[in-house]
Order: C-alpha cells, then structure tokens, then sequence
C-alpha cells in the first residue's frame, strides 16, 4: 500500500515569536523551521500502518516548500518516511489554502496513492482548512479529526473525534484521512533512522511538472490581506496572595462581579 | 458576492448558539451587500431546527431532513450547501470554525472555487468587499483578508457575535435530494461520552486545568463543578492532555483549540506561549496558581496566588451562593 504523508515546515512551535513593525512580516532571525507537530502524528500513524501491513508498503512524505525546507524533510525521512516529495516553486509563494491545496492535489496525484495522512492543522496559519480541500481536489471520500485508524489494504475503519464523543466510521480506499494528536505519540528519529535517511530520495518537483491547468501562488490566490494591525495589549492586571481558599472565592467573586461576568 | 448562506450546525433537535451568532451577523452584511439571508439546515430534526430560526433575520430557511447527512461523513451537506450557493448566486458563505464547520466549509470552497478565510472574529463590508478579521500566529497580528473570488467562506469562530432575535421573513424552502450521488464514507456507530456537554470553543466560560491540578481527579471534580456552576466547560492544557488527565478535545493553545469565550478560569496553568495563543483573545482572564510569577501573571486581568484545592471548591460555592441569591 502506498501511504502519502503531508508535512509542512513551519516557524518553531515554543519559539516567542514577533512581527517586524516595519515589514509586517514575522521576525524569523532566531526562529528555527521544524515540521509542523501535528503532521507527526500523521506520520507516525503512517509509520504504524507500514509496520502493520509490511510487504511492499512505502510512507513518502510530500510538502510544498522552498528548497531550504530541505534538511527539515530529512527528519520526516529521519523518522521512517521511505522518500519525499517536495514541490519547491517561486509560483507556490503566496498560495492561500485554495491553491495550496490545489498544487499538492497534483502532486500527490502525479506520485500516486492508496492512503494520504495530514495533520488536523498547521501551527503557524492556524486554519485547519486544507485537509478538507485536499480530499476534494483529490475527488476521494475524506475524514478529519481521527484519533483511531485501522486499515486493512482496501478498506478503513476510524474513530472520528466529535464535541460529546466519537463517531466510528468506514470506508473504502483511497481516502484522505487527518489525525488529531490523540492517535499516537510520535517517535524520535534513531540515530540508524538519521544516518540512513541522508541516503533517501527527495524528489524535487516545479509547477511546470504538474501542468496545473490554473495559476496558484499570490496569483491565483482567492482571497487577500487588506491589512494587518497590532493586536491590542492586554496589560498585566492584579496579583492578589491569599491566606486560604475563602478568601482566594471572595477575592474572585467580588472582581466577577465588578466585572459584572456574575 | 451579494447574499449570505449561513451554515445551521444543530445538536439534539437546537442550533447550535454560533450558528445563531452567524445568522444575526449576516443580517448586517447581507444589508450592507444589498442581497438576502440564506440558511441551510440539514439532516436529522432539521425541520425543527428550521421553526426555531424564524426567530432570526432570516429571508429563506432551506430545510433537507435527510437521513444521509447523518449516516454518512460530510458529503452529504456539501452537496447540499453547493446546490443552495448556485442557485443564490455570487454569495458569501458563513459556516462556524468547528470540527464540521471546517470541513463543510474547506470542501464547498474547492467545489465554488472560493476564497476561504478561517478563525474570523469580526466581518465588515467595506467598498462593496466583505472583509474578514482574523488573529493569525496565535493573535500575534491580527489580519483583515477579502474575497478575489466570485464565492467566498468564511469560518466564524464562536463567541465572535451576539446572537440577537428579531424576526426575518423566514421562509422554509425543503430542498430536493442532490441527484447522482453515491457516498462511501459511512458512519457506523455514534458514540457519546458526554452527554449534553458544550465543547469549549463554544462555551462562553471556560475553566482549564494544568499541570498544577496534579491529576485525572480535578477534572472530573472540582474543576468540572466549578464550571457547571458558572454554566462553563472543562479545558485544559497541553501539560494535562499529554498526561493523559483529559482527552484532546478539550485541550486550549497551539496543538489544540483558540478560543475567546467572555470568561477564562486558568486553575494551576503556568500559561506558556503554546497555552497563551489559544486563549490570549478571552475576554476576562483569572488565573489561580500557587506561584506568583507564572508568566499568566503577565496577561491575566486577575492572578490568585493561593491553594487551588481550596480556592476552588470555595470558589464553586460562592457562585452557587450568588446564584441562588439572584433566583
């Protein structure tokens, strides 16, 4: 079975980021690049599913990035991805999810699949958004917010995360499936797995490659910014020592209701 | 773009309040585009559904009481909601920022070829173009984005507006089945764990625990008694779902939900970066820990410095105390 993983590469997750005043762009000095955590459980589900289903499974990872992207895919392939994918493309700069979504279509469409496993969300644009067009530009059924996935080589069964619960759902492959975090707890990559995987294939791909039959990038983008602005400040507020739990209620209670939340 | 399609996301027979929220607000843009409002409520209790928005400016109620929309994943309502845009015309497209929301919204904008704009808080028209306001980076900036498609969807965080009655012209349309279709992805079972329980991107009071509750336990105690007592749901940080304490849905910050509800109760949360970009927008902020220079201490309105284990308990009985003095 052939499973396809999407990764991203986006600013470090813990990092204390800021915006350039002057530029409006984030600040990325001292801000490393790290493949979005929550494609790491979608490649650690992949993984899994390789080492279930043996024989001639392969896991590639795919991204849209550019080339300097490329020694952070190495750790996708660190941690057990077969090869990689990467289209790397002036054209791709300034894509929103529409033509994300629809540059990876085809891309994962020219490599060819049985399974493709994204994270829920990126962490850096926030939109958990792409999942679902992906599955669509792809015409396969698709399902988010997994959190349990078994797939026997034509079909696949998941457990599907709701407010209250979970839904247990079916279907036959290929499909799309996003994972949330609650599926697995991805491994680190072991010394043999980064040794080895400097010897993996990254198989670089352009746009002219995928004959897209539209523009993507800022070009073909379908929405746009108007602006940004600052957020406003939210200022330190009081810090008030308790003796004990009455006071610590009555303290919370009168500001509740100064505030007139109560 | 002229009229305005609202998504009705519905539980046990009730919209759900952001879809409430959606459809008030797009009385507003609607008016301000010159064109109607849309609702499209579907599968089971739909029509009940339906009798409950005539409460709300709404022009046109589309009703499709069909059983595929609940056995089988998504398809179902994105054909739907791609029949009822057509027919519309250019529209924009409100669906909430919810797990389904999402993906009805991601997928009926491949099909529209639509700009899609995620997490809005706030829409405006301005020279005739629907702007969008998003805090992206974790509210680290805030960005207004428009449409330069002839379609556009937006996903509407919870919270984000007031949901406010006032009677439109609601007339209830019953849709006609999408012809052709064969759905593949097919709900087996329904499992629920928490009966009756609002998530927390929709609650407007959020009480979280953190590493400093030390356990499982509190979240089925003490920290759940104080937020049935404030009419609130149960979150939590990255620390504590990792531990295994609660499961992920409710987990508050960057690998997990961004929330603005109008009260957030932070009990024993540090507040690193990854917990402050999911709940930095709350509207009142109150922090309870036993150290005095958690970095929650920096953006909260309020930082308690006591013992949580006696705080808060005390704390549930003061609400309960107000409450029934106001009964």
């Amino acid at each position: 079975m052939k499973i396809l993983v999407t990764v991203k590469l986006v600013p470090d997750t813990n990092a204390d980021k800021r915006i350039d005043p002057a530029t409006k762009r984030l600040v990325r000095t001292g801000v490393e690049t790290v493949l979005n955590p929550f494609d790491e459980y979608a490649l650690e589900a992949a993984l899994q599913l390789k080492e279930k289903l043996g024989g001639d499974s392969t896991v590639t990872v795919v991204t849209m990035a550019p080339e300097t992207g490329k020694e952070v895919v190495r750790k996708a392939l660190a941690m057990g991805a077969d090869d990689a994918v990467m289209l790397s493309d002036p054209g791709c700069e300034g894509s929103d999810v529409y033509g994300t979504a629809y540059a990876l279509a085809a891309a994962i469409k020219k490599t060819g699949f049985d399974l493709v496993l994204c994270g829920t969300q990126s962490t850096d644009a926030i939109t958990g958004e792409l999942p679902g067009a992906l599955a669509e530009f792809l015409g396969v059924p698709g399902l988010t917010y997994v959190r349990k996935l078994d797939v026997d080589g034509t079909t696949l069964k998941a457990e599907r995360e709701t407010d209250v619960g979970y839904l247990k759902v079916s279907a036959p492959l290929p499909a799309l499936i996003s994972v949330t975090k609650s599926i697995n707890e991805p491994r680190y990559p072991s010394l043999k797995g980064i040794m080895g995987a400097k010897k993996k294939t990254i198989a670089p791909l352009t746009l002219a490659d995928l004959s897209l039959d539209r523009p993507v990038g800022s070009e073909g983008a379908k929405t746009e910014l108007v602006a940004l602005a600052e957020p406003p400040p939210r200022s330190k507020g009081k810090v008030v020592q308790v003796a004990d739990g009455a006071e610590g209620a009555r303290v919370i209670v009168d500001f509740l209701r100064e505030k007139k939340l109560i | 773009m002229k009229n305005v399609i609202v998504f009705i996301e519905h539980t046990g027979g009730k919209p759900r309040r952001v879809a409430l929220e959606c459809a008030t607000k797009a009385r507003e843009i609607a008016d301000a585009l010159g064109g109607a409002v849309q609702a499209v409520v579907l599968g089971k209790e739909s029509n009940a559904v339906a009798e409950q928005l005539k409460a709300y400016p709404i022009d046109k109620i589309h009703v499709g009481e069909d059983s595929d929309v609940d056995a089988y994943v998504v398809d179902p309502q994105v054909d739907y909601l791609e029949a009822v845009a057509r027919a519309a015309g250019p529209s924009l497209i409100l669906v909430p920022y919810t797990m389904i929301g999402r993906d009805v919204g991601s997928r009926l904008a491949a099909r529209l070829g639509a700009g899609i704009t995620a997490d809005i808080v706030d829409l405006a028209v301005r020279d005739g173009r629907v702007n969008c306001v998003s805090p992206k980076l974790g509210g680290l900036t805030i960005t207004t984005c428009t449409f330069k498609s002839e379609y556009g969807v937006a996903a509407i965080r919870p919270n984000s507006f007031k949901a406010q009655p006032s009677a439109g012209a609601g007339e209830v349309v019953t849709l006609t089945k999408p012809a052709g279709k064969a759905y593949v992805m097919k709900v087996d079972d329904e499992v629920v764990e928490a009966a009756g329980e609002v998530g927390v991107e929709e609650s407007s009071i959020v009480v979280s625990g953190g590493r400093g509750v030390g356990g499982p336990e509190p979240f089925k105690t003490i920290l759940k008694d104080l937020a049935d007592a404030l009419g609130g749901s149960v979150g939590a940080s990255r620390a504590a779902v990792d531990a295994g304490w609660i499961p992920h849905s409710h987990q508050v910050g960057q690998t997990g939900k961004t929330i603005s509800p109008q009260l957030y109760i932070a009990v024993g949360i540090s507040g690193a970066i990854q917990h402050k970009v999911g709940m930095r927008t709350s509207g009142t902020i109150v922090a309870i820990n036993k150290d005095g220079s958690v970095p929650i201490g920096e953006f909260a309105d309020l930082l308690v410095v006591g013992d949580l284990f006696q705080i808060v308990p005390e704390l549930t009985k003061a609400i309960k105390a107000t409450a029934a003095s106001h009964a």
